[in-house]
């Protein structure tokens, strides 16, 4: 017994020891970190900015024809930086009422007529989130010793929505002129005086040229005459959801196309991923992907819809600004390619209705239409909603109203015709299909013969109705991504099998009913 | 049939009301402005009023102005809705775009004007620069003023802005208007140097001066000259090389400070140089006297910009010849005392240069400085085992051979 204790005592006694080493190693190691914390000597300093991804709007100065001193164009760029950054910071601290960064941007005067909005907002609980879409400065005065800056930033269009209490009062979209003076100050262009004034008339010019593609009533026409799309989505069979990635190869594009065009398809859908291409700041090498792949569409007379932001649900004012220039920069490069048929807006936005409200991807994909149309007047603009019912949403602003089908075959000709009285533009099917998947997951799913079945349904209801469609999709694909069904076998398998052609090459059953 | 008349009345009286209501309820409120003015002074108060029918809207009024966005609350009397303008928004000039909200819908938008307000004290900002220029009109300062009211709002487009500037005897008043918040003049530098005085004068405020240094332009070429104690290559005295009043082509003395260098070619066309910075105009460097008879050719530059004349200096020889001796079975050997141009003993540290031949073959070369005129060598037994050796032996200019002379072993 007595030994029993000695073993008892000598083990909690090296416990002990071992847990008091154990609670001070911790306690000197949080001591050190504590001291540590904001030695990063970087900090101290008052480093350059980068306005890439974070605020972008579409600035556009007049021709260089200011008094004072000539201005030099790295000067130029640093004062469009630092004033970008005045507004953005501005927008910031209307939103959440913190002054944090307007000291950067602001000097000491001006700053103080920023602090008194703040506090006035705080103290109502009013909360302003608002994002600036253009300007259009010229450049008044510089001055001898390159201290001072006066421009006119004219029509900058100025779009925000008004919160109290936390609830949304008002959305409203105002265009102004803004006088803007700016002092360098150690280094940092700051707003000295900015004044708000009436916006000028403009002249611009919003009359569509004339483009190969028209919309008539009904009826889309291609150099006139009546086009009715008979199209596929696509993706290469081993890039799925990756067009344009690391195994991007034109040969088997080429080789896919010919497929397409001898299946007597005359247009195919293709995908844009948001972070793929770069985002704000688009990578060249991208662009120069889409444009082989556009090339060879065009070299076997396919007409292409290419759909933009896949992969992407920010729709926050605080992007607008980013979205917008990824936008431009790929509409404007492709702005004249002929294989382009239409830019899709971004699919199946209304997913995300829910989770991000649906009012804010209503106005973000309005705002996108905006900005692609003025990028890009020669070719149709659509959005390819999920479903027949929620189509209908911004079909004014559409040049035709797209969606994607995958109910019961029974409802598509009532689900079609409800859209099709409620609509004036034409309606292309953007996407339908089944997958032909029964295996361990799905002892009841579609095989090969149903898939077919289906198909020659849906086939013989576009013949009967000239629709327009886009089938889903060429391929089975052996490997699907986790964002597009979901990481589970039973949902996932669904996906791998919507294709007429199989993982091997094999056409399908369903091949011979891919068009009409 | 009475009854059925009376039971139609009624159930229609019913829709009626039923109806009636519905229809009330959908109806929007409309607002008109009633406040006429559409444009106000900084400072004073601003309220903006709307009338309606409907007497129990809620309207809200969200504003966009220079500095700040917000949302004000109606106080509402008989119909009428008035919207009072914080006071750091109607302090403050420009647009102000105003939108009608009720029921979470613009019903009215529109815009009115903030002028600044001229009864307050006017403020005035300077910003002047460069801040040094160079005299001769090629060059100027640019003033830049920024007038603004009490509330720190830019004056009107127009608002008259004296500015006056003084340099010497001239006074010059200039009546500038301002343009883009701002009233700027380029001023040209004058021919002298010396202080420009800028200050600026609007509505009766007058500020304070704010200086532009004119600085002298480039300087033009100039002469050199020297001067020094004695004209013997003693290695002791020092020569003063100095420039004349170096100016400017409009005859200002040029800033201090300004280096030259003073660039010497001796007799073997070796280069030495020596440097000075001008004070009042003047530049002077300094030399060592050479140890030998010499020529030094002297000239002076501000590089790139000005050089002066060239000068020619003679160095006589301090010494004519001097003694030497040797002792102690020839290991040792005295240099001296060596004596200068009036018989006294050479300064300390005079250089003795000694080469050492055996059989026509220099072994050593070996350097002595003097001590009260005389140099000492001592020749080892332990390092000098040879029989016989030769000197020669060089100091001030002045070589003496020594043939040769015998080391005996014992």
């Amino acid at each position: 017994m007595a030994i029993t204790n000695k073993t008892t005592v000598r083990f909690v006694l090296i416990a002990s020891f071992i847990l008091l080493n154990v609670l001070l190693l911790f306690g000197l190691s949080s001591i050190l970190n504590y001291l540590n914390s904001g030695a990063d000597r970087s900090t101290m300093l008052h480093l350059e900015k980068e306005t890439i991804n974070t605020y972008l709007p579409k600035v556009t100065w007049e021709e260089l024809n200011n008094a004072g001193r000539k201005m030099e164009p790295n000067t130029l760029k640093t004062i469009e930086k630092d004033y970008l950054f005045s507004w953005y910071i501005k927008n910031k601290s209307l939103q959440n009422n913190k002054k944090q960064g307007i000291e950067d941007y602001y000097t000491q005067n001006a700053r103080i007529n920023l602090y008194s909005s703040i506090d006035y907002n705080l103290k109502n609980k009013i909360c302003i989130e608002s994002t600036t879409l253009q300007h259009h400065p010229k450049l008044e005065f510089y001055s001898e010793d390159g201290q001072q800056v006066v421009f006119t930033d004219k029509n900058v269009i100025e779009y925000q929505k008004v919160f109290k209490e936390d609830k949304l009062i008002a959305e409203v979209q105002d265009t102004a002129t803004y006088k803007v003076l700016m002092l360098l100050e150690d280094g940092f262009w700051r707003v000295r005086h900015i004044q708000k004034m009436k916006p000028e008339t403009s002249i611009t010019t919003t009359e569509k040229p004339t483009s190969d593609y028209q919309i008539v009533g009904k009826k889309l026409k291609f150099k006139n005459a009546d086009f009715t799309i008979k199209g596929i989505n696509y993706y290469p069979k081993n890039s799925a959801w990756d067009t344009f990635g690391d195994r991007f190869n034109k040969d088997t594009i080429t080789n896919d196309f010919v497929i397409i065009k001898k299946a007597k398809l005359n247009s195919i859908r293709i995908f844009i991923q948001y972070d793929d291409f770069g985002k704000a700041d688009i990578q060249p090498e991208k662009l120069e992907k889409l444009k082989t792949l556009l090339d060879l569409a065009e070299a076997k007379n396919l007409k292409v819809i290419v759909t933009l932001f896949d992969f992407y649900s920010d729709y926050t004012l605080e992007s607008w600004t980013l979205t917008s220039r990824h936008a431009e920069k790929i509409v404007s490069t492709f702005k004249d390619h002929k294989a382009i048929l239409a830019w899709d807006i971004k699919n199946e936005p209304n997913l995300d209705f829910e989770s991000r409200d649906k009012n804010n991807v209503l106005k973000w994909l309005q705002q996108m239409i905006t900005v692609v149309n003025e990028a890009d007047p020669n070719h149709l603009v659509t959005i390819g909603w999920s479903n027949s019912v929620e189509a209908i949403n911004l079909e004014d602003k559409v040049d035709f109203v797209s969606y994607h089908f995958y109910n019961a075959i029974d409802d598509f000709e009532t689900e079609n015709t409800i859209l099709d009285k409620a609509t004036k533009k034409p309606i292309v099917i953007q996407e339908f299909g089944v997958p032909s998947y029964r295996g361990f997951w799905n002892w009841t799913g579609n095989d090969n013969d149903d898939q077919a079945e289906y198909h020659k349904k849906m086939q013989a209801i576009f013949k009967k109705n000239k629709l327009a469609f886009m089938s889903w999709t060429l391929y089975d694909f052996p490997n699907v991504p986790d964002q597009v069904a979901g990481k589970w076998p039973w949902q996932k398998n669904k996906q791998k099998n919507f294709g007429f052609i199989d993982q091997n090459g094999k056409e399908k059953a369903s091949f011979s009913y891919i068009t009409n | 049939m009475k009854k059925a008349i009376y039971l139609l009345f009624l159930v229609s009286a019913l829709f009626l009301l039923a109806f009636g209501t519905a229809l009330v309820s959908v109806k929007k409120a409309s607002f008109v402005l009633v406040s006429k003015s559409k444009s106000f002074i900084a400072g004073n108060a601003i309220e903006l009023e709307f009338h309606s029918k409907s007497e129990s809207e809620k309207p809200q009024l969200f504003i966009i102005h220079s500095y700040g966005k917000t949302v004000l609350d109606a106080t509402v009397e008989k119909g009428n809705y008035k919207f009072k303008i914080p006071e750091n928004y109607s302090q403050k000039t420009g647009e102000v775009s105003w939108f009608l909200i009720n029921k979470n819908e613009t019903t009215n938008s529109g815009a009115f004007e903030i002028l600044p307000n001229d009864k307050t004290k006017t403020i005035i900002e300077n910003y002047l620069g460069p801040r040094t220029i160079l005299a001769g009109g090629k060059e100027f300062t640019m003033m830049v003023t920024v007038p603004t009211d009490g509330f720190d709002n830019p004056k009107k487009e127009n608002t008259n802005v004296i500015l006056k500037h003084q340099f010497l005897q001239n006074i010059t008043n200039i009546n500038l208007k301002t343009k883009d918040f701002i009233a700027w003049n380029d001023i040209y530098s004058p021919t002298k140097s010396g202080k420009l005085l800028v200050s600026t004068e609007c509505n009766t405020i007058a500020t304070k001066e704010i200086e532009t240094e004119i600085y002298p332009n480039i300087a033009t070429n100039f002469t050199i000259n020297y001067s020094r104690n004695h004209e013997f290559a003693d290695g002791n005295q020092i020569t003063h090389f100095t420039t004349s009043i170096i100016k400017d082509r409009f005859g200002n003395t040029i800033s201090d400070g300004t280096l030259v260098s003073f660039i010497i070619k001796t007799k073997n066309n070796s280069v030495l140089k020596t440097f000075g910075t001008t004070i009042n105009g003047i530049a002077s460097g300094h030399i060592l006297h050479p140890d030998h008879q010499e020529t030094f050719i002297v000239k002076g530059y501000i590089t790139g910009i000005a050089e002066s004349n060239s000068i020619t200096i003679e160095y006589k020889p301090a010494i004519s010849s001097f003694n030497y001796s040797f002792s102690n079975k020839n290991r040792t050997l005295r240099v001296g005392p060596i004596k200068s141009f009036m018989n006294q003993l050479v300064p300390d540290g005079v250089k003795v240069k000694l080469v050492i031949f055996h059989q026509n073959k220099i072994i050593k070369i070996r350097y002595q400085d003097t001590s009260k005129g005389i140099a000492t060598f001592n020749f080892s037994e332990d390092f000098y085992k040879e029989n016989t050796y030769q000197f020669e032996i060089y100091t001030m200019g002045i070589t003496k051979k020594i043939p040769q002379l015998n080391y005996g072993h014992n």
